[in-house]
């Protein structure tokens, strides 16, 4: 057994804990003995914990310690063997006498640094369970709707008054980020946006095709298409999907520019972050999303052109001026008239959702989660809420 | 301090794009000893520990730690612990879940266990328990660093990586850093590599300094000595404002 005291040695793996525990004679010693052997360090004392408390369950009148065999120690073996010290008295307090046997280069020393380190520390609390726990999480989550619901509006407010300052003063205006967020935000969803209206256009024409064509009402597929795409489909995939895209990269890149205390930077410096990072998402957000809508609608629209031409054998030159014959442009406006609003919902929320962010990673994600589902759920409310108020005014 | 050596470096090239950081840089650590590695602001004290620890890799040279050839990051994790400048606490956790994360990963103890032993370092590193469960954002900057240090600490390393440990502190909080990683370092046996800018900490713990400048090391030693023979920037380190007080309030108190 080597004696070299400390836990440096460049083979890591030594003999591992033992333990032996000599009851007293009688005649030289009035307490029992820990033997201690071997190391006692973090990875070699798993194997004595148990039973050293059992050992230390044990009430008596106290434990010296031989150390005499002792190879390696640290803290925590040391704090091991203080804690059977201490608990094998039945007082089990801070001031039990440590009585040392044989002789040791550092036990002595670690085993008063673990003493003089240890305190009475409150457990975790417990999580809390059961029915009125419950209760209580139902209660504050009805509590963050309606506070959810103020926050939206006061900062809707509150983007609304920005932006009529900058009307006032548009030389405020940073045009250069609103042309950055205008190409990274808009044009590069252009793509997905097209190819997935591209798809719902195919799939609701081929449904339109099937369905109507049982009932020999084929050629009204062309209706169908032009309809649902120019009034729903196209602006709500549009919103949708930047949901997903762009409410979020806004949530992100302010909630840590929010972490990294750039804001903090921003507002001592004067600048308003409202000015500075909001308008310019919202001005950015209202100019694109028109444009995206109007793109969606015709990808939708050659979706359906495509299988109408291959199902029924419509010509495109058919389809299209079958849409021009029946279809009103008003349906294509009614769609488009939904794009700014749906812009300035998820403008808003992404950005509020970004300037809520806490000081940790946790609350960005739990900000960028809340951000999508809530600008998600807004724009299928507004949605029906559109569809209800446009078929009342016979739009 | 024996003459084992615990971390040795040769040779070391770093260059990121056009810019060289070592330059053909040798460094031995002792067992036992306390090196103090300073030099300018992008010297490359910090690449340095990285590449030593396996975060990072050097364009050419050997870095052995205990002996063997750093790998990849992670190969002596429990015999290594690495106190990062902002402390790099993972903020899903508590306070305490943070130093007891190693000991879970890397021990087979009862939790009850671990969780005594993370109250032992965290008191250890001067935390109080009030602070215990709380979450790394809802503590101070001084505080962090302490968790940070009792997480360093929590599998008893043979080897511990500080980098800037006092940097943002007050000075009676650097003070009682400075403090606890001497006692640390002579009640554990431990060998630390510390990456510093405070020079009261250089001049109260080290045992030797290292001075980086133009890529190598420029100067190493025990501090009077490197103090003794400086040149250039290493003179100017020691012979600015910081640099006297530091000294005086040492001699003041060598006196008292």
């Amino acid at each position: 057994m080597s004696l070299s005291s400390l836990n440096q040695t460049p083979n890591p793996t030594g003999a591992s804990a033992s333990f032996v525990v000599h009851l007293p004679t009688g005649g030289g010693s009035e307490v029992s003995v820990l033997a201690v052997a071997g190391d006692w360090t973090v990875a070699t004392i798993d194997g004595v914990e148990e039973a050293l408390a059992e050992l230390g369950a044990a009430k008596g009148p106290g434990l010296a310690v031989d150390v005499s065999a002792l190879g390696r120690i640290d803290l925590a073996g040391a704090f091991l063997i203080d804690r059977t010290v201490r608990g094998s008295t039945p007082s089990d307090n801070l001031n039990t006498p440590i009585h040392l046997i044989g002789a040791h280069p550092s036990a002595s020393r670690l085993l008063q640094t673990a003493r003089a380190a240890t305190q009475p520390c409150p457990p975790a609390p417990e999580p809390g369970s059961g029915f009125l726990a419950l209760v209580e999480r139902i209660g504050r989550g009805v509590e963050g709707v309606h506070k959810e619901s103020l926050a939206t509006i006061s900062f809707l407010g509150e983007t609304l008054a920005v932006m009529g300052r900058l009307a006032l003063h548009p030389q405020r205006m940073r045009w250069v980020s609103v042309v950055n967020v205008m190409e990274t935000a808009g044009l590069n969803a252009l793509p997905i946006i097209a190819l997935l209206s591209f798809f719902v256009g195919l799939v609701v024409a081929y449904l339109g095709a099937r369905i109507l064509g049982d009932f020999g009402a084929d050629v009204f597929t062309v209706e169908l298409v032009a309809f649902s795409v120019m009034r729903e489909f196209g602006v709500v995939i549009t919103a949708v999907l930047l949901a997903g895209r762009t409410d979020s990269a806004f949530t992100a890149e302010i909630g840590a520019m929010k972490m990294r205390q750039e804001i903090d930077a921003m507002r001592v410096m004067g600048l308003s972050p409202m000015e500075a990072l909001v308008a310019p998402r919202v001005i950015a957000m209202l100019v694109m999303t028109p444009i995206l809508t109007f793109a969606a609608i015709i990808a939708g629209l050659f979706g359906g052109m495509l299988v109408c031409w291959a199902e029924l054998g419509v010509s495109p030159t058919m389809f299209f001026f079958r849409i021009q014959e029946v279809v009103p442009t008003q349906h294509f406006w009614v769609g488009m008239a939904k794009a700014p609003a749906f812009a300035l919902v998820l403008a808003i929320v992404g950005c509020r959702h970004g300037l809520g962010v806490g000081g940790d990673v946790a609350s960005l994600g739990k900000r960028t989660t809340s951000s999508v589902v809530q600008a998600i759920f807004l724009v299928i409310l507004l949605d029906a809420l559109f569809a209800l108020w446009f078929l009342e005014m016979n739009w | 301090m024996t003459d084992e050596v615990v971390v040795s470096v040769r040779g070391l090239f770093t260059r990121f794009g056009p810019q060289t950081v070592h330059d053909g840089l040798d460094l031995d650590v002792y067992r036992g000893e306390i090196l103090g590695v300073i030099g300018p602001s992008g010297c490359g004290k910090s690449v340095l520990l990285r590449e030593i620890v396996g975060l990072d890799r050097p364009e050419k040279g050997d870095i052995r730690v205990f002996g063997e050839p750093v790998l990849h990051e992670g190969l002596w994790a429990d015999r290594i612990g690495v106190l990062f400048q902002d402390g790099a606490l993972f903020s899903t956790l508590t306070v305490k879940e943070n130093v007891e994360a190693p000991l879970r990963e890397h021990t087979d103890l009862s939790s009850r266990l671990i969780s005594e032993i993370a109250d032992l370092k965290l008191t250890l590193s001067g935390l109080g328990p009030e602070a215990h469960h709380k979450r790394p954002s809802e503590i101070s900057g001084g505080m962090r660093k302490r968790v940070a240090l009792a997480r360093a600490l929590a599998l008893d390393p043979a080897l511990l990586f500080l980098d800037e440990p006092t940097a943002g502190l007050d000075p009676v909080t650097a003070g009682g850093f400075d403090r606890l990683v001497k006692n640390l370092s002579h009640d554990l046996g431990l060998t630390v590599f510390l990456v510093t800018h405070d020079l009261d900490t250089l001049m109260t713990v080290c045992d030797r300094v290292a001075v980086i400048y133009g890529g190598k090391v420029a100067a190493l030693g025990p501090v009077e000595e490197v103090r003794a023979g400086a040149t250039g920037w290493v003179k100017e380190y020691f012979a600015g404002p910081r640099g006297r007080a530091a000294l005086a309030e040492r001699d003041s108190e060598a006196k008292g």
